[in-house]
Protein backbone atom coordinates (compact mmCIF):
# COMPACT_ATOMS: atom_id res chain seq x y z
CA UNK A 1 0.00 0.00 0.00
CA UNK A 2 1.30 3.46 -0.86
CA UNK A 3 1.62 6.04 1.92
CA UNK A 4 -1.46 7.93 3.07
CA UNK A 5 -0.15 11.24 1.74
CA UNK A 6 0.65 9.76 -1.69
CA UNK A 7 -2.80 8.21 -1.92
CA UNK A 8 -4.46 11.45 -0.79
CA UNK A 9 -2.56 13.43 -3.40
CA UNK A 10 -3.57 11.01 -6.16
CA UNK A 11 -7.14 10.86 -4.96
CA UNK A 12 -7.60 14.63 -4.83
CA UNK A 13 -6.16 14.92 -8.35
CA UNK A 14 -8.54 12.26 -9.66
CA UNK A 15 -11.51 13.79 -7.82
CA UNK A 16 -10.75 17.40 -8.69
CA UNK A 17 -10.18 18.93 -5.29
CA UNK A 18 -8.73 18.24 -1.86
CA UNK A 19 -11.35 18.11 0.89
CA UNK A 20 -12.12 16.45 4.25
CA UNK A 21 -14.17 13.81 2.42
CA UNK A 22 -11.07 12.76 0.51
CA UNK A 23 -9.22 12.19 3.79
CA UNK A 24 -12.07 10.07 5.15
CA UNK A 25 -12.37 8.10 1.91
CA UNK A 26 -8.66 7.39 1.60
CA UNK A 27 -8.47 6.25 5.23
CA UNK A 28 -11.66 4.21 4.92
CA UNK A 29 -10.20 2.36 1.94
CA UNK A 30 -6.83 1.82 3.62
CA UNK A 31 -8.55 0.36 6.68
CA UNK A 32 -10.96 -1.77 4.64
CA UNK A 33 -8.17 -3.26 2.55
CA UNK A 34 -6.09 -3.95 5.65
CA UNK A 35 -9.01 -5.76 7.28
CA UNK A 36 -9.50 -8.09 4.30
CA UNK A 37 -5.78 -8.70 3.93
CA UNK A 38 -5.05 -6.81 0.71
CA UNK A 39 -1.97 -4.60 0.87
CA UNK A 40 -1.86 -3.53 -2.79
CA UNK A 41 -5.45 -3.75 -4.01
CA UNK A 42 -4.97 -2.22 -7.45
CA UNK A 43 -2.10 -4.56 -8.36
CA UNK A 44 -2.80 -7.20 -11.04
CA UNK A 45 -2.50 -9.97 -8.46
CA UNK A 46 -5.11 -8.47 -6.10
CA UNK A 47 -7.50 -6.41 -8.21
CA UNK A 48 -9.70 -9.41 -9.07
CA UNK A 49 -10.04 -10.43 -5.43
CA UNK A 50 -11.78 -7.24 -4.39
CA UNK A 51 -15.34 -5.94 -4.55
CA UNK A 52 -16.29 -2.69 -2.81
CA UNK A 53 -19.82 -1.54 -2.05
CA UNK A 54 -20.05 2.22 -1.46
CA UNK A 55 -23.17 3.58 0.21
CA UNK A 56 -22.79 7.24 -0.75
CA UNK A 57 -22.11 9.26 -3.90
CA UNK A 58 -19.98 11.88 -2.16
CA UNK A 59 -16.30 12.87 -2.26
CA UNK A 60 -15.33 9.90 -0.11
CA UNK A 61 -16.70 7.47 -2.71
CA UNK A 62 -14.21 8.70 -5.32
CA UNK A 63 -11.39 8.39 -2.78
CA UNK A 64 -12.37 4.80 -1.99
CA UNK A 65 -12.41 3.98 -5.70
CA UNK A 66 -9.04 5.65 -6.25
CA UNK A 67 -7.26 3.83 -3.42
CA UNK A 68 -8.70 0.42 -4.20
CA UNK A 69 -8.73 0.68 -8.00
CA UNK A 70 -12.29 -0.65 -8.15
CA UNK A 71 -14.42 0.56 -11.04
CA UNK A 72 -18.12 0.61 -11.82
CA UNK A 73 -17.47 -0.65 -15.35
CA UNK A 74 -15.47 -3.58 -14.07
CA UNK A 75 -18.27 -4.45 -11.67
CA UNK A 76 -15.78 -4.34 -8.81
CA UNK A 77 -17.41 -1.12 -7.53
CA UNK A 78 -21.04 -1.39 -6.45
CA UNK A 79 -23.05 1.73 -5.65
CA UNK A 80 -25.77 1.26 -3.07
CA UNK A 81 -27.70 4.51 -2.76
CA UNK A 82 -28.19 4.45 1.02
CA UNK A 83 -26.97 7.95 1.85
CA UNK A 84 -24.63 6.51 4.50
CA UNK A 85 -20.93 7.31 4.76
CA UNK A 86 -19.90 3.68 4.62
CA UNK A 87 -18.28 1.12 2.37
CA UNK A 88 -18.01 -2.63 2.51
CA UNK A 89 -14.83 -4.36 1.38
CA UNK A 90 -15.18 -7.95 0.18
CA UNK A 91 -12.31 -10.34 -0.40
CA UNK A 92 -13.68 -12.78 -3.01
CA UNK A 93 -10.91 -15.27 -2.30
CA UNK A 94 -11.54 -15.59 1.44
CA UNK A 95 -15.20 -14.44 1.55
CA UNK A 96 -14.24 -12.01 4.30
CA UNK A 97 -16.23 -8.78 4.28
CA UNK A 98 -16.04 -5.71 6.53
CA UNK A 99 -18.32 -2.69 6.50
CA UNK A 100 -16.48 0.48 7.54
CA UNK A 101 -18.70 3.36 8.70
CA UNK A 102 -17.59 6.93 9.18
CA UNK A 103 -18.70 7.96 12.70
CA UNK A 104 -21.03 10.92 13.08
CA UNK A 105 -19.19 12.00 16.22
CA UNK A 106 -15.97 12.55 14.28
CA UNK A 107 -17.52 15.70 12.81
CA UNK A 108 -18.27 17.08 16.27
CA UNK A 109 -14.84 16.12 17.57
CA UNK A 110 -12.88 18.17 15.03
CA UNK A 111 -12.68 21.13 17.40
CA UNK A 112 -11.32 18.97 20.20
CA UNK A 113 -8.61 17.52 17.99
CA UNK A 114 -7.62 20.77 16.25
CA UNK A 115 -8.35 23.66 18.61
CA UNK A 116 -5.70 25.87 17.02
CA UNK A 117 -7.45 26.22 13.62
CA UNK A 118 -10.52 28.43 13.38
CA UNK A 119 -11.66 27.77 9.80
CA UNK A 120 -14.20 24.92 10.02
CA UNK A 121 -13.19 23.19 6.77
CA UNK A 122 -9.47 23.39 7.44
CA UNK A 123 -10.07 22.22 11.00
CA UNK A 124 -12.09 19.24 9.79
CA UNK A 125 -9.46 18.41 7.19
CA UNK A 126 -6.66 18.39 9.77
CA UNK A 127 -8.76 16.63 12.42
CA UNK A 128 -9.50 13.72 10.09
CA UNK A 129 -5.77 13.28 9.66
CA UNK A 130 -5.11 13.35 13.41
CA UNK A 131 -7.92 11.11 14.63
CA UNK A 132 -7.11 7.44 15.08
CA UNK A 133 -9.13 4.92 13.11
CA UNK A 134 -11.02 4.01 16.30
CA UNK A 135 -12.49 7.53 16.46
CA UNK A 136 -13.02 8.03 12.74
CA UNK A 137 -14.69 4.68 12.01
CA UNK A 138 -16.84 1.86 13.28
CA UNK A 139 -16.39 -1.53 11.68
CA UNK A 140 -18.80 -4.42 11.25
CA UNK A 141 -17.93 -7.87 10.02
CA UNK A 142 -20.68 -8.72 7.53
CA UNK A 143 -21.75 -11.39 5.09
CA UNK A 144 -22.39 -10.29 1.53
CA UNK A 145 -24.57 -12.59 -0.53
CA UNK A 146 -23.44 -12.26 -4.15
CA UNK A 147 -25.03 -14.13 -7.02
CA UNK A 148 -23.24 -15.06 -10.24
CA UNK A 149 -25.04 -12.14 -11.83
CA UNK A 150 -23.20 -9.72 -9.50
CA UNK A 151 -19.72 -10.95 -10.36
CA UNK A 152 -17.18 -9.22 -12.63
CA UNK A 153 -16.62 -10.71 -16.07
CA UNK A 154 -18.77 -11.16 -19.17
CA UNK A 155 -22.56 -11.27 -18.86
CA UNK A 156 -23.63 -14.86 -18.54
CA UNK A 157 -27.32 -14.17 -18.46
CA UNK A 158 -29.51 -12.08 -20.77
CA UNK A 159 -33.23 -11.93 -21.27
CA UNK A 160 -35.71 -9.98 -23.37
CA UNK A 161 -38.33 -7.62 -21.95
CA UNK A 162 -41.73 -9.10 -22.66
CA UNK A 163 -43.20 -5.61 -23.15
CA UNK A 164 -40.68 -3.61 -25.23
CA UNK A 165 -38.14 -6.17 -26.46
CA UNK A 166 -35.18 -4.53 -24.69
CA UNK A 167 -32.29 -6.89 -23.82
CA UNK A 168 -31.75 -6.94 -20.05
CA UNK A 169 -28.45 -8.30 -18.67
CA UNK A 170 -27.37 -9.85 -15.41
CA UNK A 171 -30.78 -10.76 -14.01
CA UNK A 172 -31.87 -7.15 -13.54
CA UNK A 173 -35.33 -7.79 -15.04
CA UNK A 174 -38.55 -7.77 -13.00
CA UNK A 175 -40.90 -10.72 -13.25
CA UNK A 176 -44.52 -9.61 -13.72
CA UNK A 177 -47.25 -12.18 -14.20
CA UNK A 178 -44.52 -14.74 -14.76
CA UNK A 179 -42.90 -12.74 -17.59
CA UNK A 180 -39.62 -10.74 -17.62
CA UNK A 181 -40.01 -6.95 -17.83
CA UNK A 182 -37.26 -4.29 -17.98
CA UNK A 183 -37.39 -1.65 -15.27
CA UNK A 184 -38.32 1.24 -17.60
CA UNK A 185 -41.46 -0.71 -18.40
CA UNK A 186 -42.35 -0.85 -14.70
CA UNK A 187 -43.00 1.82 -12.11
CA UNK A 188 -39.53 1.22 -10.61
CA UNK A 189 -37.87 3.63 -13.02
CA UNK A 190 -36.02 6.88 -12.42
CA UNK A 191 -37.51 8.64 -15.52
CA UNK A 192 -40.97 9.05 -16.95
CA UNK A 193 -42.79 10.25 -20.08
CA UNK A 194 -40.15 8.77 -22.44
CA UNK A 195 -40.67 9.85 -26.03
CA UNK A 196 -38.27 8.97 -28.82
CA UNK A 197 -36.93 11.94 -30.85
CA UNK A 198 -34.64 12.80 -33.78
CA UNK A 199 -31.84 15.40 -33.43
CA UNK A 200 -29.56 17.61 -35.48
CA UNK A 201 -26.53 16.06 -37.18
CA UNK A 202 -27.72 12.63 -36.25
CA UNK A 203 -25.40 10.98 -38.79
CA UNK A 204 -22.20 12.16 -37.08
CA UNK A 205 -19.55 9.52 -36.39
CA UNK A 206 -15.81 9.76 -35.65
CA UNK A 207 -15.03 7.98 -38.92
CA UNK A 208 -17.21 10.40 -40.90
CA UNK A 209 -15.62 13.38 -39.16
CA UNK A 210 -12.15 12.10 -40.03
CA UNK A 211 -13.23 11.63 -43.66
CA UNK A 212 -14.63 15.16 -43.83
CA UNK A 213 -11.39 16.59 -42.40
CA UNK A 214 -9.30 14.80 -45.01
CA UNK A 215 -11.47 16.15 -47.84
CA UNK B 1 -29.86 -10.36 27.53
CA UNK B 2 -32.04 -9.20 30.43
CA UNK B 3 -35.13 -11.02 31.68
CA UNK B 4 -37.61 -9.03 33.77
CA UNK B 5 -39.26 -10.83 36.71
CA UNK B 6 -41.71 -9.73 39.37
CA UNK B 7 -40.18 -9.04 42.77
CA UNK B 8 -42.41 -11.67 44.40
CA UNK B 9 -40.88 -14.28 42.08
CA UNK B 10 -37.30 -13.18 42.76
CA UNK B 11 -36.63 -15.23 45.92
CA UNK B 12 -33.67 -17.49 45.29
CA UNK B 13 -32.34 -15.49 42.31
CA UNK B 14 -29.07 -13.57 42.36
CA UNK B 15 -29.01 -9.80 41.84
CA UNK B 16 -27.61 -8.79 38.45
CA UNK B 17 -26.32 -5.47 39.76
CA UNK B 18 -25.89 -3.39 42.90
CA UNK B 19 -29.09 -1.77 44.10
CA UNK B 20 -28.54 1.75 45.32
CA UNK B 21 -30.20 3.26 48.36
CA UNK B 22 -30.29 6.99 48.96
CA UNK B 23 -31.38 8.42 52.30
CA UNK B 24 -31.13 12.20 51.89
CA UNK B 25 -28.30 13.66 53.94
CA UNK B 26 -27.59 10.30 55.52
CA UNK B 27 -26.54 7.56 53.13
CA UNK B 28 -25.91 6.82 49.46
CA UNK B 29 -24.56 3.44 48.47
CA UNK B 30 -25.45 -0.11 47.56
CA UNK B 31 -28.22 -1.51 49.78
CA UNK B 32 -27.74 -4.85 48.03
CA UNK B 33 -24.70 -5.92 46.11
CA UNK B 34 -24.53 -7.73 42.81
CA UNK B 35 -24.65 -11.49 43.34
CA UNK B 36 -26.72 -11.23 46.52
CA UNK B 37 -29.26 -14.07 46.70
CA UNK B 38 -32.69 -12.61 47.26
CA UNK B 39 -34.54 -14.03 50.29
CA UNK B 40 -38.04 -13.45 51.64
CA UNK B 41 -36.81 -10.84 54.13
CA UNK B 42 -35.42 -8.70 51.28
CA UNK B 43 -38.67 -8.28 49.39
CA UNK B 44 -40.09 -5.53 51.60
CA UNK B 45 -36.79 -3.60 51.58
CA UNK B 46 -36.58 -3.84 47.80
CA UNK B 47 -40.15 -2.63 47.45
CA UNK B 48 -39.35 0.35 49.68
CA UNK B 49 -36.56 1.15 47.22
CA UNK B 50 -39.13 1.24 44.44
CA UNK B 51 -38.28 -2.16 43.00
CA UNK B 52 -41.28 -4.12 41.84
CA UNK B 53 -39.31 -6.04 39.22
CA UNK B 54 -35.76 -7.36 38.96
CA UNK B 55 -33.59 -8.32 36.02
CA UNK B 56 -32.04 -11.72 35.51
CA UNK B 57 -28.92 -11.56 33.38
CA UNK B 58 -28.22 -14.15 30.72
CA UNK B 59 -25.25 -12.85 28.74
CA UNK B 60 -25.00 -13.62 25.02
CA UNK B 61 -21.55 -14.34 23.59
CA UNK B 62 -21.17 -10.78 22.27
CA UNK B 63 -22.47 -9.06 25.43
CA UNK B 64 -20.76 -7.74 28.52
CA UNK B 65 -21.95 -6.85 32.04
CA UNK B 66 -21.50 -3.29 33.32
CA UNK B 67 -18.90 -4.31 35.92
CA UNK B 68 -16.75 -6.17 33.39
CA UNK B 69 -17.17 -3.21 31.04
CA UNK B 70 -16.02 -0.76 33.71
CA UNK B 71 -12.84 -2.80 34.20
CA UNK B 72 -12.15 -2.83 30.46
CA UNK B 73 -12.65 0.94 30.32
CA UNK B 74 -10.45 1.66 33.35
CA UNK B 75 -7.67 -0.47 31.88
CA UNK B 76 -7.75 1.62 28.73
CA UNK B 77 -7.99 4.97 30.49
CA UNK B 78 -5.22 4.51 33.04
CA UNK B 79 -1.81 5.61 31.89
CA UNK B 80 1.40 6.16 33.80
CA UNK B 81 0.92 7.16 37.42
CA UNK B 82 -2.78 6.20 37.61
CA UNK B 83 -4.01 3.47 39.96
CA UNK B 84 -7.41 1.83 40.39
CA UNK B 85 -8.92 -1.19 42.05
CA UNK B 86 -10.83 -3.76 40.08
CA UNK B 87 -13.81 -3.50 42.41
CA UNK B 88 -16.58 -1.77 40.47
CA UNK B 89 -19.29 -0.24 42.63
CA UNK B 90 -22.65 0.24 40.96
CA UNK B 91 -20.86 -0.23 37.64
CA UNK B 92 -18.40 2.53 38.37
CA UNK B 93 -14.62 2.52 38.84
CA UNK B 94 -12.67 5.40 40.35
CA UNK B 95 -9.14 6.21 39.23
CA UNK B 96 -6.57 7.78 41.54
CA UNK B 97 -3.19 9.46 41.33
CA UNK B 98 -0.52 6.89 42.10
CA UNK B 99 2.01 9.61 42.91
CA UNK B 100 2.38 13.34 43.47
CA UNK B 101 2.61 15.17 40.17
CA UNK B 102 0.83 16.80 37.27
CA UNK B 103 -2.33 15.21 35.93
CA UNK B 104 -2.49 15.17 32.15
CA UNK B 105 -5.71 14.45 30.31
CA UNK B 106 -5.79 13.81 26.57
CA UNK B 107 -8.87 15.97 26.16
CA UNK B 108 -9.47 15.16 22.49
CA UNK B 109 -9.41 11.43 23.15
CA UNK B 110 -11.59 11.94 26.24
CA UNK B 111 -14.16 13.72 24.09
CA UNK B 112 -14.00 10.88 21.54
CA UNK B 113 -14.39 8.32 24.35
CA UNK B 114 -17.43 10.12 25.76
CA UNK B 115 -19.04 10.29 22.33
CA UNK B 116 -19.58 6.54 22.53
CA UNK B 117 -23.10 6.05 23.75
CA UNK B 118 -22.54 3.28 26.29
CA UNK B 119 -19.67 4.81 28.29
CA UNK B 120 -18.63 7.86 30.28
CA UNK B 121 -15.57 9.20 32.02
CA UNK B 122 -15.33 12.39 34.08
CA UNK B 123 -11.95 13.80 35.09
CA UNK B 124 -10.31 16.70 36.83
CA UNK B 125 -9.00 19.41 34.52
CA UNK B 126 -5.97 18.73 32.40
CA UNK B 127 -2.72 20.06 33.94
CA UNK B 128 -3.96 19.91 37.55
CA UNK B 129 -1.41 19.37 40.31
CA UNK B 130 -2.47 16.27 42.23
CA UNK B 131 -1.31 14.41 45.32
CA UNK B 132 -0.81 10.67 45.62
CA UNK B 133 -4.14 8.99 46.36
CA UNK B 134 -6.25 11.86 45.03
CA UNK B 135 -9.33 10.97 42.98
CA UNK B 136 -8.67 12.14 39.42
CA UNK B 137 -11.36 10.42 37.33
CA UNK B 138 -14.22 7.95 37.34
CA UNK B 139 -15.69 5.85 34.57
CA UNK B 140 -18.74 3.71 34.10
CA UNK B 141 -20.67 1.83 31.50
CA UNK B 142 -24.23 3.12 31.24
CA UNK B 143 -26.41 0.07 30.46
CA UNK B 144 -26.52 -2.93 32.76
CA UNK B 145 -25.74 -5.24 29.83
CA UNK B 146 -24.43 -4.14 26.45
CA UNK B 147 -22.67 -5.30 23.32
CA UNK B 148 -18.96 -5.79 23.93
CA UNK B 149 -17.74 -4.20 20.66
CA UNK B 150 -18.46 -0.54 21.58
CA UNK B 151 -16.79 -1.09 24.96
CA UNK B 152 -13.67 -2.47 23.27
CA UNK B 153 -13.67 0.44 20.83
CA UNK B 154 -13.99 2.93 23.69
CA UNK B 155 -11.13 1.21 25.52
CA UNK B 156 -9.10 1.35 22.30
CA UNK B 157 -9.67 5.10 22.01
CA UNK B 158 -8.80 5.48 25.69
CA UNK B 159 -5.56 3.55 25.46
CA UNK B 160 -4.06 5.37 22.50
CA UNK B 161 -1.01 7.44 23.46
CA UNK B 162 -0.65 5.20 26.55
CA UNK B 163 -3.93 6.15 28.18
CA UNK B 164 -6.08 9.26 28.37
CA UNK B 165 -5.01 9.87 31.98
CA UNK B 166 -1.51 10.09 33.40
CA UNK B 167 0.25 11.65 36.35
CA UNK B 168 3.70 12.86 35.53
CA UNK B 169 6.11 13.25 38.43
CA UNK B 170 7.83 16.57 39.02
CA UNK B 171 11.50 15.67 39.44
CA UNK B 172 13.64 17.67 41.83
CA UNK B 173 15.85 19.90 39.68
CA UNK B 174 18.27 22.77 40.20
CA UNK B 175 16.88 26.16 39.23
CA UNK B 176 18.95 29.31 38.63
CA UNK B 177 17.49 32.77 39.24
CA UNK B 178 18.72 35.89 37.45
CA UNK B 179 17.34 39.04 39.10
CA UNK B 180 17.82 42.00 36.75
CA UNK B 181 17.42 45.75 37.17
CA UNK B 182 19.77 48.64 37.87
CA UNK B 183 17.69 49.68 40.87
CA UNK B 184 18.25 46.35 42.60
CA UNK B 185 21.81 45.74 41.39
CA UNK B 186 22.92 49.13 42.69
CA UNK B 187 21.04 48.69 45.97
CA UNK B 188 18.46 51.46 45.47
CA UNK B 189 15.67 49.06 46.39
CA UNK B 190 15.57 45.62 47.94
CA UNK B 191 14.81 42.60 45.74
CA UNK B 192 11.46 40.96 46.47
CA UNK B 193 11.46 38.58 43.54
CA UNK B 194 13.91 35.93 44.75
CA UNK B 195 11.91 35.00 47.89
CA UNK B 196 8.65 34.77 45.91
CA UNK B 197 10.16 32.55 43.21
CA UNK B 198 12.03 30.42 45.71
CA UNK B 199 8.80 29.69 47.56
CA UNK B 200 7.04 28.64 44.35
CA UNK B 201 9.95 26.40 43.31
CA UNK B 202 10.21 24.82 46.77
CA UNK B 203 6.48 24.08 46.74
CA UNK B 204 6.91 22.10 43.54
CA UNK B 205 9.75 20.04 45.00
CA UNK B 206 12.71 21.63 43.22
CA UNK B 207 15.38 23.91 44.64
CA UNK B 208 16.99 27.22 43.83
CA UNK B 209 20.64 26.40 43.26
CA UNK B 210 21.81 29.96 42.77
CA UNK B 211 20.65 33.56 42.61
CA UNK B 212 22.53 36.01 40.37
CA UNK B 213 21.95 39.77 40.23
CA UNK B 214 22.63 41.80 37.09
CA UNK B 215 22.02 45.40 35.96
CA UNK B 216 20.06 46.22 32.81
CA UNK B 217 23.00 45.24 30.69
CA UNK B 218 22.83 42.64 27.95
CA UNK B 219 26.33 41.24 28.49
CA UNK B 220 26.01 40.92 32.27
CA UNK B 221 22.58 39.27 32.15
CA UNK B 222 23.87 36.94 29.42
CA UNK B 223 26.90 36.05 31.54
CA UNK B 224 24.67 35.27 34.55
CA UNK B 225 22.54 32.92 32.45
CA UNK B 226 25.63 31.19 31.07
CA UNK B 227 27.05 30.74 34.56
CA UNK B 228 23.86 29.06 35.77
CA UNK B 229 23.89 26.69 32.78
CA UNK B 230 27.60 25.92 33.37
CA UNK B 231 26.77 25.15 37.01
CA UNK B 232 24.22 22.54 35.88
CA UNK B 233 20.96 24.39 36.36
CA UNK B 234 18.16 22.68 34.43
CA UNK B 235 15.82 25.67 34.49
CA UNK B 236 16.50 29.41 34.64
CA UNK B 237 14.09 32.12 35.71
CA UNK B 238 14.86 35.74 34.93
CA UNK B 239 13.00 38.67 36.43
CA UNK B 240 12.69 42.27 35.32
CA UNK B 241 13.44 43.91 31.99
CA UNK B 242 10.55 42.15 30.25
CA UNK B 243 8.55 45.24 29.26
CA UNK B 244 8.85 47.56 26.27
CA UNK B 245 11.00 50.32 27.78
CA UNK B 246 14.39 51.01 26.22
CA UNK B 247 16.05 49.84 29.45
CA UNK B 248 14.30 46.48 29.25
CA UNK B 249 17.01 44.33 27.71
CA UNK B 250 16.54 40.94 29.36
CA UNK B 251 15.08 39.28 26.29
CA UNK B 252 18.01 40.53 24.20
CA UNK B 253 20.35 38.97 26.74
CA UNK B 254 18.47 35.68 26.62
CA UNK B 255 18.85 35.67 22.84
CA UNK B 256 22.55 36.49 23.11
CA UNK B 257 22.99 33.59 25.55
CA UNK B 258 22.02 31.25 22.73
CA UNK B 259 18.24 30.83 22.96
CA UNK B 260 16.88 29.66 19.66
CA UNK B 261 13.14 29.34 20.33
CA UNK B 262 11.88 32.53 21.95
CA UNK B 263 8.19 33.17 22.57
CA UNK B 264 7.63 36.63 24.04
CA UNK B 265 3.94 36.55 24.82
CA UNK B 266 1.42 34.45 26.69
CA UNK B 267 -2.36 34.64 26.30
CA UNK B 268 -2.73 35.01 30.06
CA UNK B 269 -3.42 37.92 32.38
CA UNK B 270 -1.51 38.53 34.54
CA UNK B 271 1.53 37.56 32.53
CA UNK B 272 1.05 38.75 28.94
CA UNK B 273 4.73 39.74 28.67
CA UNK B 274 5.97 36.37 29.81
CA UNK B 275 8.90 34.99 27.86
CA UNK B 276 9.62 31.35 27.16
CA UNK B 277 12.89 30.31 25.53
CA UNK B 278 15.19 27.33 25.32
CA UNK B 279 18.96 27.10 25.28
CA UNK B 280 19.40 23.52 24.19
CA UNK B 281 17.10 21.63 26.54
CA UNK B 282 17.26 24.22 29.33
CA UNK B 283 14.09 26.32 29.57
CA UNK B 284 14.51 30.03 30.26
CA UNK B 285 11.43 31.72 31.69
CA UNK B 286 11.28 35.50 31.71
CA UNK B 287 8.95 36.55 34.54
CA UNK B 288 7.38 39.99 34.07
CA UNK B 289 6.91 42.45 36.92
CA UNK B 290 3.33 41.28 37.58
CA UNK B 291 4.90 38.33 39.39
CA UNK B 292 5.77 40.69 42.22
CA UNK B 293 2.23 41.90 42.78
CA UNK B 294 -0.12 39.05 41.92
CA UNK B 295 -0.18 35.88 43.98
CA UNK B 296 -0.83 33.85 40.84
CA UNK B 297 0.36 34.57 37.30
CA UNK B 298 1.15 32.74 34.08
CA UNK B 299 4.27 31.39 35.81
CA UNK B 300 2.11 29.23 38.08
CA UNK B 301 0.48 27.69 35.02
CA UNK B 302 3.69 27.07 33.11
CA UNK B 303 6.12 26.06 35.86
CA UNK B 304 4.54 22.67 36.77
CA UNK B 305 4.31 21.74 33.10
CA UNK B 306 7.96 22.63 32.52
CA UNK B 307 9.02 20.61 35.56
CA UNK B 308 6.94 17.67 34.33
CA UNK B 309 9.01 17.68 31.17
CA UNK B 310 6.68 19.41 28.73
CA UNK B 311 8.25 21.62 26.10
CA UNK B 312 6.21 24.82 25.99
CA UNK B 313 5.77 26.40 22.57
CA UNK B 314 3.73 29.15 20.95
CA UNK B 315 0.78 26.77 20.58
CA UNK B 316 0.50 25.96 24.30
CA UNK B 317 0.89 29.63 25.23
CA UNK B 318 -1.86 30.57 22.76
CA UNK B 319 -4.27 27.88 23.95
CA UNK B 320 -4.01 29.21 27.50
CA UNK B 321 -6.10 32.22 26.41
CA UNK B 322 -9.36 30.43 27.12
CA UNK B 323 -9.52 30.49 30.91
CA UNK B 324 -6.37 32.57 31.11
CA UNK B 325 -7.99 35.64 32.66
CA UNK B 326 -7.48 36.00 36.41
CA UNK B 327 -10.38 37.80 38.09
CA UNK B 328 -8.07 39.18 40.77
CA UNK B 329 -10.45 38.18 43.56
CA UNK B 330 -9.87 39.84 46.96
CA UNK B 331 -9.69 36.36 48.52
CA UNK B 332 -7.74 34.31 46.00
CA UNK B 333 -8.80 30.65 45.93
CA UNK B 334 -6.48 29.45 43.16
CA UNK B 335 -6.18 26.59 42.18
CA UNK B 336 -9.87 26.15 43.06
CA UNK B 337 -11.02 28.66 40.46
CA UNK B 338 -11.35 28.81 36.67
CA UNK B 339 -7.96 30.49 36.13
CA UNK B 340 -5.77 28.44 33.83
CA UNK B 341 -8.23 25.59 33.44
CA UNK B 342 -8.06 24.23 29.92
Amino acid sequence: MQSFETLLQGSSKAHGHLCPGQVVGVRMAMLGCRLIGLDDPSSPSQIKKLIVYVEMDRCAADAVAHVTGVKLGRRSLKFMDYGIMAATFVNLETDQAFRVLSTEESRDLAEAYVPEIGDPVQRQFMAYKRMPDSVLFRVQQVRVAMSDCDMPGPSNYKTVCSQCGQIVRDGREIIQNGLPVCRPCTEECYFSQAEEIVWDEMNWSPARERLCTQL
Amino acid sequence: MLKRIKIEEAVGTKLAHDITEIRPGEFKGPAFQMGHEVCNADICHLQKLGKNHLYLVDLEDDEIHENQAASVLATGLAGQGIVWENKPEEGKIKLYAGLDGLLTVDTASLAAFNMIEEVMCATLHNQTLVAKGQLVAATRAIPLVMKEAPIRRAAGIASQNNGILAVRPLPRIDVGLVITGNEIYHGLIQDKFAPILTEKIDALGSKVAGVAFAPDNVDQICAAIEQHIAAGCQLILTTGGMSVDPDDVTRHAIKKAGADMIYYKAAVLPGAMFLTAYIGDVPILGVPACGLYHRVTVLDLVLPRILAGERITRKQLALMGHGGLCQDCPDCTYPHCPFGKV
